[in-house]
């Protein structure tokens, strides 16, 4: 059967019967070059792939393993293939070498720790951290991340003071930091990150980053991070209080 | 042979040229970009350790694909659907409105708004037919369902996005001389 361009409009546009529209649906099913007929024809195809295909502005960031060994070249010569596994080998003894001595990037964990080292009491004590603006910056930063921030639980936080929830991104994912001053003014963080609904729960770990005492664990597509203040070394309390009151 | 490149170079070659694609269809399943950010590396390490499974490197580009959405149907989609419904997620039209100027922004708006509140099944077969140019055989092969579903799809699609775009319709239709 043959169709119109009108009559392929026609469909597109949704203006034919049900029976003609079985029809070219059924001849599209058989016939390649209709099918590239009605394809060109469609005028809502351009306006969409317009919209959508300069989406993401920017090439996505992907973290892959580096390159560990070469598979074996699919080749036939005998001679030339014996050159291309010798090759191959050296190739990966070199990449396991430079795998092994790579220098580690920093996750999340490590660039909040690196940046909240550079605290000193002096940081915090000129922060305006009246309730207005205390309101406003957790209102921003808990739309930033899509969820509460407990702001009750972190205000009673035993001999913390709360001065400022701030906005940060680690890698295009929302990184909120929430800053207290101890009963000395020295700074102490505690941190949230949105990883997105397929990150893995992680258990707490405890470590010295950048020289601070830090606990970190995940839970919920949230990662969350405790930065202890300078000279502290257990940090159980805090601990205990936000892994309940941040447990989903 | 000189040059001839493995299976593992093969996918990370088609990972750096298809990764936008691999995205956009992550947001077009899952609706939010964070989610879709989580999909791409996912899939791109799931294909990494499958690369000994490819056996042809045309069309690595649909592999990826597949990957995607399975690791969306079998991992992700049930904890994203609910957490969406929680916060009442709706579409990040700001993505798309980003030019200078303001009247394209609003249209552009409009139609992703309307393109990210179709039923999911309709809104990955537009992004592989619209956006990515998948023939309706491609996208059925690669949806795993009859040739006839997709275009029935793709009507149904075409009738809800015809609302916000019918004044730019009349344009393409003059354009292109129909």
């Amino acid at each position: 059967m043959k169709f119109s361009d009108e009559t392929l409009l026609a469909y597109l546009e949704g203006s034919l019967d049900e029976d003609q529209c079985r029809a070219i649906e059924a001849a599209v099913e058989e016939d390649v070059t209709l099918e590239q007929r009605l394809m060109s024809l469609d005028p809502f195809a351009p306006v969409v792939k317009q919209v959508f295909e300069g989406l993401p502005a920017d090439t996505p960031q992907v973290d892959l393993p580096e390159m560990v060994a070469a598979s074996p070249v699919r080749s036939s010569g005998g001679y030339l293939r014996l050159i291309g596994v010798a090759a191959a080998t050296a190739i990966a003894a070199v990449a396991l070498t430079l795998w092994a001595t790579r220098p580690v990037e920093p996750g999340w964990a490590e660039q909040a720790a690196i940046y909240q080292s550079l605290y000193v009491p002096e940081t915090i004590a000129s922060l305006n951290s009246s309730q207005q603006s205390l309101d406003a910056q957790f209102e921003m930063a808990e739309e930033k991340l899509g969820r509460s921030l407990n702001r009750d639980a972190l205000e009673a936080l035993p001999g913390l003071e709360l001065k400022r929830a701030q906005i940060l991104s680690f890698k295009g994912k929302p990184l909120v930091q929430i800053v207290f001053a101890d009963a000395q003014g020295e700074p102490f963080a505690f941190c949230v990150i949105r990883q997105g609904p397929a990150a893995p729960n992680k258990d707490v770990k405890q470590a010295v980053l950048s020289g601070l005492a830090t606990a970190t664990w995940a839970q919920d597509g949230y990662g969350y991070m405790l930065l202890g203040s300078n000279q502290q070394t257990n940090l159980d309390g805090e601990l205990g209080v936000l892994r309940k009151t941040f447990s989903g | 042979m000189v040059g001839e490149m493995n299976s593992e170079q093969a996918v990370r070659g088609a990972i750096q040229m298809h990764s936008k694609r691999v995205w956009r269809f992550g947001l077009a399943l899952s609706g939010t970009s964070d989610v879709a950010d989580d999909l791409l590396q996912s899939t791109c390490l799931r294909a990494l350790e499958r690369h000994h499974q490819v056996t042809s490197y045309e069309r690595l580009d649909s592999w990826l694909m597949t990957i995607c959405r399975s690791i969306w149907l079998n991992e992700v989609r049930a904890r994203s659907v609910r957490r969406a419904q929680a916060l009442s997620v709706t579409p990040e039209a700001e993505l798309v409105a980003t030019g200078p100027d303001s009247e394209t922004n609003i249209f552009a708006a409009e139609v992703f708004t309307q393109v990210m509140q179709l039923p999911e099944a309709q809104r990955e077969t537009v992004m592989l037919v619209f956006v990515e140019g998948y023939s309706y055989r491609e996208a059925a092969a690669l949806l795993d369902v009859p040739i006839g579903t997709i275009m029935s799809r793709l009507s149904n699609a075409r009738q809800k996005l015809k609302t916000v775009m019918q004044h730019d319709l009349a344009d393409t239709a003059r354009r292109s001389g129909k």
